[in-house]
This record gives C-alpha cells, sequence and structure tokens, in this order.
C-alpha cells in the first residue's frame, strides 16, 4: 500500500484548509448540541436513550450522515481529474488503491470526527453526574462512523464517475437518501420477499440493531464493510478506466 | 549504450482515432531527446504512455528495463514526469509540495530535507519556498514543477511542453534549467517549438500524425531529409535565359539549375550543389558582366525540414508560418522546394491542397435588374454569371 499514508495526510490537510470542513464541523456541532437538548427533553432525563437518538434513531443523525459525506468526497477525484492533479498522482508510485483508500480513510476520519459530538455530550453528562452506558456510546459511535464511511465510499465513487464535484455531490446524496429511505419504501409493499430482500440491505437497520445497542456483532460490521469495500473497489476501477478513456 | 528507454511498436487509440501508430524507437543514458511535433501528433500520447499512465493499446515500451504496464511502480519510481498543465496542488505550499512528493516517493526525512534543499536551489526558488503554489506566476510555478520532478533523482526526466505559455524570458530561464540538467539525466523534452528543442536536445524525434517521421540529431535529420542546398544567384543576364542556365550548369559540383523565373530584368536561378559554389558562380557572372544581385548559399535549416514533414503530411500549418521561418523563400517557390521529400519520412507526403478559391458574393446595386421591390441589402446571387452589359 505504497504512499496511502501519504496521500490520506494531504487530503487530510486537504479537508481542512478549505473553509467547507470548518463550515460543516460548526453546523454540525452547533445542531447535535441543540439536538441532544430536545432529546434529553423528550426522553425525559434517560441519557442512553438520548443518546441513541444522537447516534441513529432520529432523523437528524441520517439527515448528517446522508449530506455531509458527499459534501467532502465530492471534489476529492473529480476536480483533481480537472485540474490535471489526477495525472500527477497516478504518475507517482503509489498504487490506485492507495489513492482511493487514502482518500476514502480521510474523508472517514473527518466523519468520525463530526459523531464525535456524540461522545463529548456523553462526557459532558457524565460530569454531570449520570453515566451512561458506555458500550453503546462507543457502540453508536463506531456505528455511525461505519455508515458515514460507507457513504464516504459511495460517495467517492459517484466523484470517480464525472468530472463535474456537483454532479458528484448530487448523485451521492440521492443515493444516500435512496437508501435511507428504503425500508420506508419496503413498508409499503405487500410483497414478502421484497421486504426481505430490502432487510438485506438495510443500512438503518443494520445500524440500529446492533450498534446503536451496544452490540458489536462481526456479522453487522461485515455488512458495512463489505459494501463499503465493494463500492471502494468500483471507484478504484473507476479510476482505471480514466486511464483508458 | 544501455538503451534506457526502448519503445517498440507502440499503437495508442482513442476510440476510432490513431493517437500513436506503430512508434517505435530506443533512448540511451544520458541522452537529451527533443520530441517535436504539431498539436495532436501524439508527442503527450507517448510521453504519457512512458510515464505509465496510459497504457497503451498494443505495443511495449520500457524504462530501465521495467515494462511501463506491468511494472508501472518500478518505471514510476524510476521518473520523474512532469504533464503540460503542471498539475501542483494549489493549496499546499512549495515546499510541502514537495515534502508530498518525497514521501509519495518513499524518502526518507534526511534524504527529504536535503534534496528540497539542493533542488529549490536548482529551479531558484528558494526564496518563495514558502509561497502558496496557487500564488506563483506561471514561470514560477513551472520551476517549481521542476523541482518537483527532481526531487527524488530521477533517473529519466520527461518534461511536456516544459515552455508552453511561459514569456521570452521565463522561456530562456526554463531552457538553460534544461541544459544543466542534460548533464545528470535522461530528458525526453517534449514542444511543438523547433528553437526551443534545438537549443537543448541533440537528438530530435519529430512525430506527425502518430508517426515517427524522423529521429537524429540535427546534422542526420539535415543530411537525411535536407541535402538539397544551393547556390541562389540573381542577376541581370541578357535575353537568352538557356545560355546563362547551361552556362552556370556547367560548374563543376553543380547537379541542377533550376530557374526561378525572371523579376523585372533579374533572372534568378538555384544552382543544386552540395557545397558552397558561390565563387564559381560569381566568376561566370563577372566574366559575363552580368550585374549581380544576388549571390548567396542556402542550406535548409531544420525549422524547413519540420514544417516541411508537418505540411508534407496534410498537417494543416499555415503557408504564413512557413513564410515566417523562410522570408527569403517566394510562396510560388514552395512547391518545388517540397518536392524532393515524396522519398522521405515513412509515409508518403502529400502536397497540401490549394485553398479553395473564395466563394464570390455579387452584390448587384442596379435597382431595375429584378424588379424595384428586391432587398438590395442582399446578395442577389451567389457566383452568378454578369448580366451583359449594353455596348
Amino acid at each position: 500500500m505504497r504512499g496511502f499514508l501519504a496521500i490520506y495526510r494531504r487530503e487530510l490537510g486537504g479537508i481542512f484548509m478549505g473553509p467547507l470542513a470548518w463550515t460543516l464541523l460548526v453546523i454540525a456541532y452547533a445542531l447535535q448540541g441543540l439536538l441532544f437538548l430536545v432529546y434529553l427533553k423528550t426522553s425525559q432525563g434517560d441519557v442512553d436513550l438520548a443518546l441513541r437518538f444522537a447516534f441513529g434513531e432520529s432523523w437528524a443523525f441520517w439527515a448528517l450522515a446522508a449530506l455531509f459525506p458527499p459534501l467532502l468526497t465530492m471534489r476529492m477525484i473529480s476536480e483533481e481529474s480537472r485540474m490535471g492533479l489526477l495525472e500527477y498522482l497516478l504518475t507517482a508510485p503509489v498504487t490506485d488503491v492507495a489513492v482511493v483508500l487514502g482518500k476514502f480513510c480521510a474523508a472517514t476520519t473527518f466523519m468520525a470526527l463530526v459523531w464525535s459530538a456524540g461522545l463529548l455530550h456523553a462526557l459532558l453528562v457524565m460530569r454531570a453526574g449520570v453515566t451512561p452506558d458506555w458500550g453503546a456510546v462507543w457502540g453508536g459511535w463506531l456505528g455511525a462512523v461505519l455508515v458515514s464511511g460507507l457513504f464516504c465510499a459511495t460517495g467517492l465513487c459517484a466523484s470517480s464517475f464525472t468530472n463535474t464535484p456537483v454532479v458528484a455531490a448530487f448523485g451521492s446524496i440521492v443515493a444516500h437518501l435512496l437508501i435511507v429511505i428504503l425500508p420506508l419504501l419496503g413498508a409499503l409493499t405487500e410483497s414478502e420477499w421484497i421486504r426481505a430482500a430490502i432487510a438485506r440491505v438495510d443500512v438503518v437497520d443494520h445500524h440500529k440493531a446492533s450498534f446503536l445497542v451496544g452490540v458489536v456483532d462481526s456479522a453487522y460490521a461485515g455488512f458495512f464493510l463489505v459494501w463499503t469495500a465493494l463500492f471502494l473497489f468500483v471507484a478504484t476501477r473507476s479510476l482505471e478506466a480514466r486511464r483508458w478513456r | 549504450m544501455r538503451a534506457v528507454i526502448s519503445v517498440q511498436q507502440l499503437t495508442r487509440t482513442y476510440g476510432a482515432h490513431v493517437a500513436l501508430d506503430s512508434v517505435s524507437f530506443e533512448i540511451g543514458k544520458g541522452e537529451v531527446v527533443g520530441f517535436l511535433g504539431p498539436n495532436g501528433a501524439g508527442k503527450t500520447t507517448t510521453l504519457r504512455i512512458l510515464a505509465g499512465y496510459l497504457p497503451p493499446t498494443s505495443g511495449t515500451a520500457r524504462v530501465a528495463g521495467f515494462d511501463v504496464v506491468r511494472d508501472s511502480i518500478e518505471v514510476r519510481q524510476r521518473i520523474g514526469y512532469l504533464p503540460e498543465s503542471v498539475p501542483l496542488y494549489r493549496e499546499l505550499r512549495v515546499e510541502e509540495m514537495l515534502r508530498f512528493h518525497a514521501r509519495l516517493h518513499g524518502m526518507d526525512r534526511a534524504r527529504t530535507e536535503r534534496r528540497i534543499g539542493a533542488v529549490l536551489e536548482q529551479v531558484q526558488l528558494t526564496e518563495r519556498r514558502r509561497d502558496l503554489v496557487g500564488n506563483l506566476s506561471r514561470g514560477l510555478r513551472q520551476r517549481a514543477g521542476l523541482a518537483t520532478a527532481l526531487l527524488p533523482e530521477p533517473e529519466v526526466l520527461i518534461l511536456d511542453e516544459p515552455t508552453s505559455g511561459l514569456d521570452p524570458i521565463q522561456r530562456i530561464e526554463v531552457r538553460s534549467l534544461l541544459q544543466q540538467l542534460a548533464s545528470h539525466h535522461t530528458v525526453i523534452v517534449s514542444s511543438h517549438i523547433l528553437p526551443e528543442i534545438e537549443a537543448v536536445c541533440p537528438r530530435v524525434i519529430i512525430v506527425t500524425k502518430g508517426r515517427i517521421a524522423a529521429d537524429g540529431t540535427r546534422e542526420q535529420l539535415l543530411k537525411q531529409l535536407g541535402d538539397r542546398s544551393y547556390v541562389r544567384l540573381e542577376a541581370v543576364v541578357g535575353p537568352d535565359v538557356a545560355k546563362a542556365k547551361a552556362l552556370l550548369g556547367s560548374i563543376a559540383g553543380v547537379s541542377e539549375v533550376l530557374d526561378k523565373g525572371r523579376l523585372g530584368i533579374h533572372q534568378c536561378f538555384d544552382l543544386v550543389c552540395s557545397t558552397d559554389l558561390r565563387e564559381d558562380a560569381g566568376a561566370i557572372a563577372a566574366a559575363r558582366g552580368w550585374a549581380l544581385r544576388e549571390l548567396s548559399w542556402r542550406t535548409p535549416s531544420l525549422e524547413q525540414i519540420f514544417a516541411r514533414i508537418a505540411l508534407g503530411d496534410g498537417e494543416a500549418l499555415p503557408s504564413s508560418a512557413l513564410d515566417g521561418a523562410q522570408p527569403a523563400q517566394a510562396a510560388s517557390a514552395a512547391p518545388v522546394e517540397l518536392s524532393p521529400l515524396v522519398t522521405l519520412g515513412p509515409t508518403t507526403p502529400t502536397m497540401p491542397a490549394k485553398p479553395p478559391a473564395p466563394t464570390k458574393i455579387v452584390y448587384n446595386l442596379n435597382p431595375f435588374d429584378a424588379g424595384a421591390g428586391r432587398d438590395l441589402g442582399k446578395p442577389k446571387a451567389v457566383d452568378a454569371p454578369k448580366p451583359p452589359t449594353n455596348p
């Protein structure tokens, strides 16, 4: 995996050197902070329930998870291709896989930072005297990171398909919204096997049923990892295909 | 001499368009080679294949013994490639960019810092090392790009149009930089501007339409392609032109005398010969009492050869460019000049087609010609025969 670390570091630097990352962080932290207060009120002081809201039980979580990764990944390949930087990267002694993985990990790291707001809230709650279920908190955080990883991978994949960042962002946001509302669509049908099929690929449920309640099940982790790997694989291939165009 | 770069039967197509058509060449260690060709000739494609960016459609290319497709990483480790667009991260500082490049090449920290200092000194960017790449001017960015390419001390340096978009002073700077580099690396430079190549590269490969039209040193190319040097004589020779022509043809060493026509009272001849026979021709003129207007020794320049090759393959090089390169050549003489090339090059060059006669638009301003209601602003007919006029 030659050059992975160098690319990861540069991409992370690239994310934080622009104003976008800081804007997103401010929005995410302010929103999550405010919402956490709301969750606490709705749960009538049940800290664990409030944290569960913060890490996946609420719509706000899924909105952030669906919208943020495309904003981070949209420029990663498409813009570089337009600026000719891809020619630079792909003639440096690094593999295409390293390029894609480096970019992917940088975006996912940023998303991990976004979800750390929840950890912060748990810490604050503990300072206030109520000890949260730390297993569930870490599980929720890990699940959130895995979900964002998957969405970063699809975003990167979209970015590798086009030379226009906006198109990449739009495409992946639509895809993410579809993924998130898939269970709702599934509920509309009568057909049993469609529901079963949807349950197999239901990202929302895979997160809620395992990580959110503090169970890190390898099967559920595998679900996310495999899908992420698939999209990263497609992104790598698409990057490779650019050479042939 | 061991070949550092060896290219065999390289072909690359983009869809139906053939960008490279079975190109083969070898470049030895320490050679400095210029890739010359009009835009779209396949220079960039060749360089991209060598740099491991594009895979060839067929054929093989080896750099330092490694196949560019199979051992791509090994090849990329050994080359410094600078694309024409000079892609650098605009948001990084010059030294950060260099550090990133060093990390991609897996250089350790001590070597990185040492090399950064050295290359910045080499391209004279030491004072600007803290500047953002995005804030550098085109020329400085070019130098920063060169510094990046040079950083890992590559065996082979591949520079695609390193002087494009630079002002004349910057061109000279880049050129002198290239001359320095020539002693340490095997260098391939591409350009569509001949003087750039001529100034730096002893060996020139001329590419047109995806094929190699010529390959060799300046002298070889001249010998190979432009052996028709001649003495031009323009003088008042009197009424008997044929006799004068025969007389000039009798000079030992003159293989052919071309009658270039008459300008006023002056008759112009080209004496095709391989050595400078100005003195002999001048002696004849003096003996005959011809009033000389011009007596000059002309050898075709590389520029002419390049223009010929580019033109000969039907490349759309405007004739004004030719005239500009050789102002002494009358436009009417150009086809005669071109004829010897028919036997040259791998492809048979064809003469550029004569430009079609401009379409004639006849504005007939006679309001009684086709009814008074006719719109006078519009042409009556295109290429219409003139109506017979009254005697």
